[in-house]
């Protein structure tokens, strides 16, 4: 063992702010993600899944949508897919449930939070890390398809830029909504496990009862604003101008803001008192 | 950094009626106290308000009344306090899954390093420290040395005023202590560094420490002069017997002298004739002197006394 004073001397250097350091997190955090096998399955099944249905579909518009008219509403049918949400469902739980989890259960939350950052700080950088793996199935294939869709000259790019500008807006709401809520689920517990269990329970648990007391014989279409899904697909059907919706858009847009602001209040609260609690 | 009032030495940590109270418990109770720059030692039983104390300092927790002082600055300041903290914390609180270098250097990234001296400063630390090539391992495979070896670095990593040690020596074998202890003293000695060391292993505190800070309860019982306080009083002898110390209390107070008997022994007020007194009273008792002097102590035994008289007022 050697005992002798480190190589430096001893210098009040000026560190760099709170900016740089929250980027120092998002990029080791990224970095870490992207090494770990499971986090790469599920991108590239996730993502290729989800882009390959959506472009099939604008590829074979004029047979699978005989009759519809190819104008903005057609961009309803790729981001109704049922891929995002189901991928989206498993990239959360894989990644996102284990971001704060983790750092609980090995207790590295207090050298994060012993350093020149706040409780805030950390959370906006978990955020940083999770949301982008979100988006790049709830977002990048529905800002895909209407470019190919342009691209083939299936559509005007009039359409097709605005149903580029309407997929990144609606696709960003369901993936503001997701990170919240998961973030949110894994402060929560020091297991991932429970939070990548609380993530399933959120989406199926509401989606499937929601589904199944709004159809026949219940017929009560107001149980679906308790599903994350149908306020996103009732939102996406008022945004591309789609026909058929069974409950107010408002509405649904209301509920998955306002959730997706009290997840992360939640959150933000339970970091700030999180400290008492693990010491 | 604040100057005492009226004297030479600069003020590292001033507290004034600090408490924190969770729920019907007060960790820190009211707790006023100017340390100054040094090695200074924190060191109570088990429960008795350090580590609470400690996160007050780096402002991980809000205090429910009164005000501290860091480094000068208001520990409600937050970020630019902890700027200059080096934070080593009791528990193991590790990035399993990074290298001990790629954890290091991450902590100086987050403190505000940029990459090229964060990776620098990393091996640096851990040279220091002495971990060689393990230094590349995950954290997952170190053994529990290792790992206070590198909780250790990534304190010193942004190079910080004011280290803050939280029971470094916890879990760690003998050799591994020494070794520990030999860092602490290394940093505690190198000019422009201050460390607060929290331990309930008194012999750690008295080796390293200058000054020290005794807690229990969340009250402070002691705080002063390492040296001063174990070398007691002058107006006061301790005499070691070889007997029974109450008896001989007794016997000095009904010649009227001030004694009494403690677990160190007696202590008895000096006054003229005191000495000729104990030799009698030893030789009506047949008891055997074994010191008599000025009160040199060791922490330990001092800290015992201090905890017994504290209960004392309690019960």
């Amino acid at each position: 063992m050697s005992i002798s004073l480190p190589t430096y001397t001893r210098r009040e250097m000026p560190l760099l702010g709170r900016r740089h350091r929250v980027r120092a997190i998002i990029t080791t955090g990224l970095r870490r993600e992207f090494k770990r096998p499971a986090v790469l399955v599920v991108i590239g099944i996730g993502v290729g899944v989800t882009i390959i249905t959506s472009i099939v579909v604008v590829l074979f518009a004029g047979v699978f949508l005989q009759g519809q008219p190819l104008d903005l509403s057609f961009f309803f049918t790729p981001a109704s897919n049922g891929a995002i949400l189901f991928f989206v469902t498993l990239m959360a739980s894989v990644v996102g449930s284990a971001l704060i989890a983790d750092d609980l259960q090995s207790m590295a939350l207090t050298l994060y939070l012993s350093r020149p950052i706040t409780e805030g700080d950390y959370l906006a950088a978990k955020a940083a890390i999770l949301a982008p793996m979100i988006s790049m199935i709830a977002v990048f294939p529905l800002v895909l398809t209407p470019l190919v869709a342009a691209l083939l000259g299936s559509f005007s790019w009039t359409i097709a830029l605005e149903a580029i500008g309407l997929s990144f807006l609606i696709g960003s709401l369901f993936t503001a909504f997701y990170t919240a809520a998961t973030l949110a689920l894994s402060s929560l517990t020091r297991r991932k496990s429970y939070a990548a269990a609380g993530v399933f329970a959120l989406t199926f648990g509401l989606t499937i009862p929601a589904e199944i007391l709004a159809g026949p014989p219940f017929n009560n279409p107001a149980v679906l604003y308790a599903s994350p899904w149908e306020n996103y697909l009732a939102v996406a059907r008022a945004a591309f101008g789609a026909t058929g919706a069974p409950i107010d858009w408002r509405w649904s847009l209301a509920i998955l803001l306002a959730a997706t602001a009290i997840a992360a209040l939640a959150t933000y609260l339970r970091m700030k008192f999180v400290e008492v609690v693990s010491g | 950094m604040l100057r005492g009032p009226g004297e030479g030495t600069i003020v590292l940590v001033e507290t004034k009626n600090l408490t924190k109270v969770f729920g019907e418990v007060r960790a820190v109770d009211d707790l006023t106290v100017a340390i100054p720059e040094g090695a200074i030692g924190l060191v109570g039983p088990n429960g008795a308000g350090k580590t609470t104390f400690l996160r007050l300092l780096l402002s991980l927790l809000q205090p429910t009344a009164g005000t501290a002082k860091v480094l000068g600055r208001d520990i409600l300041d937050g970020v630019p306090l902890r700027e200059r903290i080096g934070y080593m914390p009791e528990h193991d609180c590790l990035i399993p899954d990074m290298t001990g270098v790629g954890l290091v250097a991450f902590m100086g990234r987050v403190s505000g390093l940029d990459a090229d001296s964060a990776i620098g400063r990393a091996h640096d630390v851990l040279q220091f420290v002495g971990v060689e090539e393990e230094r590349y391992r995950k954290v997952a495979e170190y053994s529990t040395g290792m790992k206070q070896k590198v909780k250790l670095a990534q304190s010193m990593v942004h190079d910080p005023q004011l280290y803050i040690f939280d029971e470094p020596t916890t879990g760690l074998d003998p050799r591994g202590r020494t070794e520990m202890l030999d860092l602490v003293r290394a940093i505690a000695s190198s000019p422009g560094r201050n460390v607060i060391l929290s331990s309930h292993l008194l012999p750690d505190v008295e080796t390293i420490c200058k000054y020290v800070v005794i807690l229990d309860g969340g009250h402070q019982i002691a705080a002063g002069d390492l040296h001063d306080l174990l070398t007691g009083a002058a107006d006061r002898l301790r005499i070691d017997i070889r007997g029974d110390h109450e008896a001989f209390a007794q016997r000095l107070r009904e010649t009227g002298f001030e004694a009494e008997a403690g677990p160190t022994g007696v202590h008895v007020g000096r006054r003229p004739g005191v000495e000729a007194e104990v030799f009698q009273a030893a030789r009506a008792l047949g008891a055997e002197v074994r010191y008599m002097g000025r009160e040199i102590r060791s922490l330990e035994e001092f800290f015992l006394e201090l905890v017994a008289r504290n209960e004392g007022k309690g019960a």
